[in-house]
């Protein structure tokens, strides 16, 4: 059985159905038409799937899409566009720190978050703040400098 | 029929409520362990009741004689970085901060886990090193457990259907006490191959008080007193490190699985708790 959930994405609400077992990941690629934000291991370990609730990085695949109607939701396209990348997202294009791009999006929304908590993140604080997130390339290092130059950047 | 609903309740009376009408019910928290459970298949609850807008599941309560309430709905961050622990009581920040990752830790709430028992997890060693209790709430009243009771099984807690784990009280430790919890995982953040959660109080040279469980090697938490009273009186030297550790070793009750096979996890018990004892030895030379 599924029900009419509400979802507010970005800034807009999106209607959508879902059971008691849909999670928001499902629900945000399958019905909100936002399909950056990945499906990785389905189990809260690679971290694909962060996306932002009120604000605080969370699992969209551990999230029920039931248990989100009074919450604002923010993915990988709510936080910069091609046009307009955010910090953390145009240090990834100047270091040349995405490889195959899967766990992009997801390591984005980290960073961004951590950032935003840290502004000034040393290295090791950037290191246990990307600690939630995978990259199967292991491009770990290009993708420490990016976040670092970002902190730098919004910093100076 | 099942109705497969979501019920988010503002009030813990509300909750249980909702738990009775709808046998098969199940309470969802955090998420991090029971939608991971659903998305595997193992779990198919009926109807979900979230716990999210009952406030009075969030907070801490310092009590009057040093021991400390934890609600149920507080989440593994907080646990690890925000609350007052003192003395030999840190044994459960220590644990909170090496659940999972950052991320989880700011999703995942202590009742959520401690209510599944998965046999790798952080909380059940360390509540049991603690000497905590669980507080559980259902239809007909309160009732308290002590932690060692409170893990029943593999998977399987002293909870009765419908009632839910409302908190947990973390007693004062030993003035002078150190806690900690000492863990072995394949990477950071994966559950325990096994760990060691502790509780050593020393007077001098020799430990005058010990509290040891043994996390990741059986259906429960291993707590066992003579193993704590052959470390009472020593210098925690290597030979009584060992006789300990054999002693826990041969008592727990592990298995093969993807992490370890048993007999790596008995191999490793002596050698984790003689770690354990040396992280300390900076905090003990402070005291």
């Amino acid at each position: 059985m599924t029900e009419m959930v509400t979802l507010r994405v970005n800034g807009r609400e999106h209607p959508c159905r879902a059971g008691i077992a849909t999670t928001l990941l499902t629900v945000l690629r399958d019905q909100c038409e936002l399909p950056g934000t990945k499906r990785g291991c389905n189990q809260g370990v690679c971290g694909a799937c962060s996306v932002l609730v009120g604000g605080k990085p969370v699992r969209a695949c551990l999230t029920l899409a039931t248990d989100c109607e009074d919450r604002e939701v923010t993915t990988i396209e709510g936080v910069g566009t091609p046009a307009r990348p955010n910090a953390v997202q145009q240090a990834l294009i100047d270091t040349g720190a995405v490889q195959c791009g899967f766990c992009t999006p997801g390591m984005v929304i980290a960073a961004t978050a951590l950032l935003e908590e840290h502004p000034d993140a040393d290295i090791e604080t950037i290191r246990q703040g990307l600690s939630s997130n995978l990259c199967r390339c292991s491009g770990y290092r290009k993708i420490v400098e990016a976040v670092s130059l970002a902190a730098r950047r919004t910093a100076s | 029929m099942m109705t497969q609903t979501m019920i988010a309740p503002e009030t813990l009376e509300d909750a249980l409520a909702a738990m009775h009408a709808e046998p098969g019910s199940m309470a969802l928290a955090g998420g991090a362990t029971l939608v991971a459970m659903m998305n595997a298949g193992l779990v198919e609850p009926n109807s979900l009741v979230a716990l999210r807008h009952v406030d009075t599941l969030r907070g801490t309560r310092q009590l009057d004689d040093g021991g400390i309430e934890l609600g149920a709905m507080r989440r593994h961050r907080e646990t690890a970085l925000e609350t007052p622990f003192k003395d030999g009581q840190t044994v459960l920040s220590y644990a909170a901060s090496q659940i999972a990752n950052p991320t989880v830790r700011n999703m995942g709430t202590l009742g959520g886990s401690i209510a599944f028992n998965d046999p790798g997890a952080d909380y059940p060693a360390a509540l049991v090193a603690a000497n905590a209790t669980i507080l559980i709430v259902g239809a007909t009243g309160t009732r308290e457990v002590s932690a060692e009771a409170f893990f029943v099984d593999w998977y399987t807690t002293a909870l009765e259907a419908g009632e839910l784990v409302a908190g947990v009280r973390v007693p004062a430790a030993l003035v002078g006490s150190i806690g900690h919890y000492e863990k072995l995982a394949r990477i950071a953040g994966d559950f325990a191959v096994a760990s060691v959660a502790l509780q050593v109080t020393w007077s001098g040279d020799s430990i005058a008080a010990a509290r040891i469980a043994i996390g990741g090697s059986g259906p429960t938490p291993l707590h066992l007193a003579e193993a704590d009273d052959m470390l009472i009186g020593t210098g925690a030297d290597s030979d009584a490190l060992s006789k300990a550790g054999l002693l826990l070793a041969q008592a727990a009750d592990p298995v093969d699985d993807v992490r370890a096979s048993a007999d790596y996890r008995r191999k490793v018990i002596p050698r984790l708790l003689a770690k354990a004892m040396r992280e300390i030895a900076p905090a003990r030379e402070a005291a």
